[in-house]
């Protein structure tokens, strides 16, 4: 048993797993936040609220493991089209995350008080400005944590991509594991990608932050 | 002009108003009276369309002001933009004018120098002149107050009779309610008594110029 690979190609070799990882992390936010907020304002004007919270218990009470092998295996077989493993990823990925953050996105329009939206209506603001210019960004600036939270879970789950073959930062580790009959070092690898993006997405959640709360006072 | 016929309105079967008849007159001020939790701020809300009656009915002639008993200023927006923002929406003659009439009121309250400011840093009376100056700014032909000297001392307080007194200078009918007796009968042209849901008063305050003491007795019991 040796090491064969030096230490900074093992990194870079690892390092071009981060396309198919950001690509999951970013499509599969796109997905979650549009759908778990549209869910959140559906809901809240109680349209479809059953159904919806069907949705989100199911999801939330089933593996994202189990979500992904029937999204990419067994629905395309029932359906008779095949998905490509990236845009099963973001769709699994994407749905799951919408649950959670339908649930964020909820308790931050409860969490306003009622007053807010009655003000607006008398005021003569329309609908959809009302959502758009005075409830949501006050819903945004008190969910910002919750919602970090529920990025940096979702970036975690995308290593579950590699069970079905995509090619991310948890499947390249494993490769070079597999050829260099060795697992510390690339997992270890892996782990630090993982954690500086982690450590990049909070510090730009403190960052938006402040920013927010600045503007408030 | 605001009439109110024959209204009804419920909460889960709890009656709150009861077959309240009234009009009121623009270019005055009504003082709708009454312990708390009569229904005032019920009555108001019918007005404005914010809570649906069970019968009866409101005729209102033109677009309603209503003040917030907590306010309610967009916590995210400046004072401007709290005063401004609404007026987006409005006839295209009404916006080219929006900015200049939105210093004059804030200017006119006293509130001019506090444009950039955010809600969290304004006082209650502070507050209060911006949610006053954001409604107006609707140019209502009714201006609906709920409790509108809350959580402001005995200055202050003088201050929005002094204000709501001026605005009703024109032709605004103003309905405010409140459960500060001595603050109505300085700001009102006549009182309203509210009680379980009915009006158990109803009073001209030039023709009864010991009220505020009767009132004041009368609450005392
Ligand atoms: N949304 C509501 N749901 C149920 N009951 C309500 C609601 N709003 C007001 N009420 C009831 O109606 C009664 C009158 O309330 P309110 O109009 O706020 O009184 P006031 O403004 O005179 O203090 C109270 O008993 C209150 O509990
Ligand atoms: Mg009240």
């Amino acid at each position: 048993m040796e090491i064969t690979v030096k230490p900074i190609d093992a990194v870079i070799f690892v390092g071009t797993g981060l396309s198919i990882s950001f690509r999951l992390l970013l499509g599969g936010l796109s997905v979650g936040l549009f759908l778990g907020l549209t869910l959140a304002i559906l809901r809240h004007n109680g349209i479809g609220r059953r159904p919806i919270a069907h949705y989100v218990s199911l999801l939330r009470g089933t593996p994202v493991l189990l979500q992904l092998s029937l999204i990419y295996f067994a629905i395309p077989g029932i359906l008779g089209v095949r998905l490509s493993v990236l845009s099963a990823g973001i769709i699994t990925f994407g749905l799951n995350s919408s649950a959670y953050m339908s649930e964020i996105f909820r308790s931050g329009i409860e969490g306003l008080p009622r007053g807010q939206f009655e003000a607006a209506q008398t005021l003569g603001i329309p609908r959809f400005f009302i959502w758009k210019d005075i409830i949501l960004p006050q819903v945004f600036t008190a969910i910002l944590p919750a919602l970090t939270g529920e990025v940096i879970a979702l970036l975690k789950e995308t290593a579950l991509i590699a069970t079905i073959g995509g090619a991310d930062i948890m499947r390249k580790s494993q490769v070079l594991a597999a050829e260099q009959f060795t697992y510390f070092m690339p997992l270890c690898i892996a782990g630090f990608y993982y954690y500086f993006i982690v450590l990049f997405v909070e510090s730009l959640s403190r960052r938006l932050e402040r920013r927010l709360r600045r503007a408030h006072h | 002009m605001l009439t109110i016929e024959n209204v009804y309105k419920s909460f889960q079967g709890n009656m709150v108003l009861k077959d309240i008849t009234l009009a009121i007159e623009g270019g005055s001020i009504l003082g709708l009276a009454g312990p708390s939790g009569e229904g005032k701020s019920t009555l108001l809300r019918c007005i404005q369309g914010l809570e649906n009656i069970d019968s009866g009915k409101i005729v209102c002639g033109g677009r309603i002001g209503f003040m917030f008993q907590d306010f309610q200023l967009f916590p995210h927006m400046s004072v401007l933009q709290n005063v401004v923002y609404a007026g987006k929406f409005q006839p295209r003659e009404r916006r080219a004018t929006l900015l200049r009439r939105a210093e004059e009121l804030l200017e006119r309250l006293g509130v001019w120098n506090l444009c950039d400011r955010y809600p969290d840093r304004l006082s209650g009376g502070q507050k209060q002149r911006v949610a006053l100056a954001r409604t107006l700014m609707l140019e209502p032909e009714v201006l609906l107050c709920d409790e509108p000297t809350s959580g402001l001392d005995m200055a202050a307080t003088a201050d929005v009779a002094e204000l709501l007194r001026s605005i009703c200078a024109k032709r605004t009918v103003v309905a405010i309610a409140s459960h500060d007796m001595s603050f109505l009968t300085k700001v009102a042209d006549r009182i309203v008594l509210l009680r379980h849901g009915t009006i158990a008063a109803d009073i001209a305050l030039d023709q009864f110029p010991n009220l505020p003491k009767l009132a004041v007795s009368f609450f005392e019991e």
